[in-house]
């Protein structure tokens, strides 16, 4: 009986294996590509080769090395922007989430219902405003200026809302009736028991900040403070295409972006699910 | 765990002092001490290797001009970011030099935000025909020049002189006439029915639509191509005839198979120049080191004019590229500065080695007397056909001015992807284009002036 169950099992893994592998091979493709093209001696690019004969990590060496280029810099930059984002996101979005599920307050919906209205905002539409505030302010050309305009989201809130929603009502009462406030009862039993949430919500953040472009670009004027997206563009010129330069950049770039959903894969599934469950 | 929580908050907070701290530092740079050097801030747009070259220049710029002037370079991303980020700061002057592309002229003019250059020539009688008269025309409106020219390209064809050879060809295309011929001889077809190899292949890239109109002689809009004391109000190439002969050839050679449809822009025609499966295109000659490099021994590369549309075509080509704008700041010491900068851009040592390290032409004429440049042109003789094209044309041949140029392009290329579709013919491609570019430029008019 036993070893049925495990030969069957085998065989069910075996199974995904063969489905897995060649489907995961041609999602992984391009990428695949781009790390060729990235250590391919130039004149092969354009001359139909997907493997190259000769690896070189020349260009590798150069968008690191390269002062102009920076790009130790603009990967430390991303890394203290993305990371205090993504913090600050998780911090205020429980919060306002927590308000939003537990407590009974007057216009609670009618607040609620705006917050969710400026998910409708495409971010196009404020940026502009936002960079004027910004230059207003004196703030243009600091991490403040990558950072504040993204400590909260609506999305974050929702996400982190639905997920509160599944708590049992009577696990409030009980703690409230045990003399616990509010902000211990969220954080010792609402944040420990809603971290596959937190997590996909800090994982999202993080990759949606990482992968910021126009933003930075209009905020930040000096190389102290540019993030690599500018980096990657800074390798592009349409008169001077060096598209193994490029992709070694977009390698660099996308390595941290990709151990962070290898690391929190697990949750990042797990809490999109929930969400969506209830939702 | 209050405690804790507290804690983050007041960590978050530290943090974002600290943050504070730093930034601080940074822009208080702008101001400059009357003691120290005058600082100015110079926006560009240049990537790759093109940016390292420009780099190198201020850096040589600020070491000879140590303890005077310090130039701080600043990328802004491409020519389109970079333009939308001025135009979102509007008259706040977030620097005292920026690099403009040449569709971005007219609304630079407009903007109010600049001093045109010509101001300094006239104060410092800086002799002006030291500057390539057919790239100087494209900047000047009115007799007055309003920007620096800095780096400058036309269009070229480009074509693969081993394929060439091999097929027995020793004419050079001038017209497209030339080129149905050649591209004939050069297309190689599978026993399949499926094309190896094609003879001819280009992008669908609005450039060339304005180059063609140039080419004829034609204005692309009225109140003489925009260059008149009036700014223009709408496209005059629906009417002039040329738009219609420009989109019938185009229509011909994907119908018939001459080239490919190669997407929007010109990267793929470029690609597919280089790896041998179209023998000629058009391209910037900003194009020709990164295409020799690409290319290796694989064939060789010759080059020619810009075909003309008809043999007998008049016209000439016109400049594309970027040019440097002076804001005016009413820093009058940063605006001197400036000047000094600009001067030193365009002396022909500093053109010379920009021309060689990133192959746009040399603004300057005594830059074809120095050393660099006659190195590189033994090193690269195609270069020398570029040259000779831009001084068969003339300054009046500069091309249109329109403010909203970016966007025309945009609504040329999205028409010539619907005629390839098959969806409109070329009358009603015109039509489409000339209704939709008008009404970008009555929407602007309205809004601006």
């Amino acid at each position: 009986m036993r070893i049925a169950t495990r030969q069957r099992r085998l065989l069910q893994n075996t199974g995904r294996f063969l489905l897995n592998i060649p489907l995961m091979l041609v999602i992984l493709v391009p990428l695949l590509y781009t790390i060729s093209i990235s250590v391919m001696p130039p004149d092969e690019i354009y001359g139909n080769h997907l493997i190259p004969t000769s690896v070189k990590f020349t260009n590798y060496i150069q968008a690191f090395t390269n002062p102009y280029y920076n790009f130790p810099r603009m990967i430390l930059n991303s890394f203290i922007v993305s990371t205090t984002v993504m913090l600050g996101q998780m911090v205020t979005c429980s919060l306002a989430a927590f308000a939003f599920s537990f407590l009974q307050f007057k216009g609670k919906k009618i607040l609620f219902i705006a917050v969710l209205a400026t998910m409708m905002v495409p971010g196009e539409v404020t940026i502009i405003a936002n960079y004027l505030t910004m230059a207003q302010w004196g703030w243009l050309d600091s991490y403040r200026a990558l950072i504040f305009p993204f400590l909260t989201s609506a999305m974050g809130i929702f996400l982190l809302r639905q997920y509160y929603l599944t708590f049992a009502k009577e696990l409030y009462e009980a703690a409230k009736l045990d003399g616990c406030s509010n902000l211990r009862f969220l954080t010792s039993i609402v944040v420990p028991l809603s971290r596959p949430a937190l997590g996909a919500l800090g994982a999202y953040v993080f990759l949606n900040t990482w992968n910021q472009y126009m933003w930075p670009l209009l905020v930040t004027n000096s190389r102290e403070f540019r993030t690599v997206q500018i980096g990657i563009s800074m390798l592009y010129d349409i008169d001077a295409v060096s598209l193994g330069l490029m992709m070694a950049g977009v390698v660099i770039v996308i390595v941290p972006s990709l151990s962070i959903f290898v690391f929190m894969n697990k949750q990042l599934i797990n809490g999109l699910m929930a969400g969506a469950v209830k939702g | 765990m209050k405690k804790t929580l507290c804690l983050i908050l007041v960590g978050l907070l530290i943090a974002g002092s600290l943050f504070a701290g730093g930034a601080s530092e940074a822009t208080k740079a702008a101001p400059a001490k009357p003691a120290g050097p005058v600082e100015i801030t110079f926006w560009h747009a240049m990537g790759g290797v093109n940016g390292e070259a420009l780099a190198s220049m201020v850096d040589e710029f600020n070491k000879q001009n140590e303890g005077k002037i310090k130039v701080k370079y600043e990328f802004q991303g491409n020519y389109d970011d970079e333009f939308a980020k001025i135009q979102a700061s509007g008259g706040n002057y977030p620097c005292d030099i920026i690099q403009v592309y040449d569709i971005g002229t007219r609304y630079m003019i407009d903007s109010g935000w600049i001093l045109p250059v010509q101001e300094y020539i006239e104060k410092d009688k800086y002799d002006i025909s030291q500057i390539e008269p057919n790239i100087a025309a494209y900047y000047t409106v009115d007799n007055t020049l309003y920007s620096m020219p800095f780096n400058s390209s036309t269009p070229l064809l480009y074509y693969n002189k081993t394929a060439f050879e091999e097929a027995g060809i020793t004419k050079v295309p001038t017209c497209f006439e030339d080129i149905y011929e050649i591209a004939e001889k050069l297309k190689i077809v599978n026993p399949d029915g499926t094309v190896k190899r094609y003879g001819y292949g280009m992008g669908n890239y609005g450039w060339f639509f304005e180059q063609w109109i140039g080419k004829m002689g034609l204005h692309y809009v009225n109140n003489n191509n925009g260059r008149g004391k009036d700014y223009a109000t709408a496209v005059e190439f629906d009417t002039n005839g040329g738009g219609l002969q420009i989109i019938k050839v185009w229509d011909k050679i994907l119908k018939e198979g001459i080239s490919p449809y190669l997407n929007m822009g010109n990267d793929d025609a470029k690609a597919a120049f280089i790896s041998g499966n179209v023998c000629m295109i058009p391209e910037s000659t900003a194009a020709l080191k990164s295409l020799l490099l690409n290319v290796g021994d694989k064939f060789e590369i010759g080059v020619a004019y810009f075909p003309s549309i008809n043999r007998n075509d008049v016209g000439g080509v016109s400049v594309g590229g970027g040019s440097l704008w002076m804001m005016d700041t009413g820093k009058q010491e940063r605006e001197d500065a400036t000047w000094e900068f600009l001067k030193f851009m365009v002396s022909p040592e500093m053109q010379a080695f920009w021309n060689a390290k990133t192959g746009y032409f040399p603004v300057t004429v005594a830059a074809a007397q120095t050393a660099t440049f006659k190195e590189n042109i033994a090193k690269y003789p195609q270069f020398q056909v570029a040259i000779d094209q831009l001084h068969s044309s003339a300054p009046q041949y500069a091309g249109a001015l329109l403010s909203v140029f970016s966007e025309a392009r945009q609504i040329v290329q999205n028409y010539i992807a619907r005629l390839a579709n098959n969806e409109l013919d070329p009358q009603a491609t015109l039509n489409g284009m000339a209704k939709d570019i008008n009404k970008a430029i009555e929407t602007y008019n309205l809004v601006n002036y």
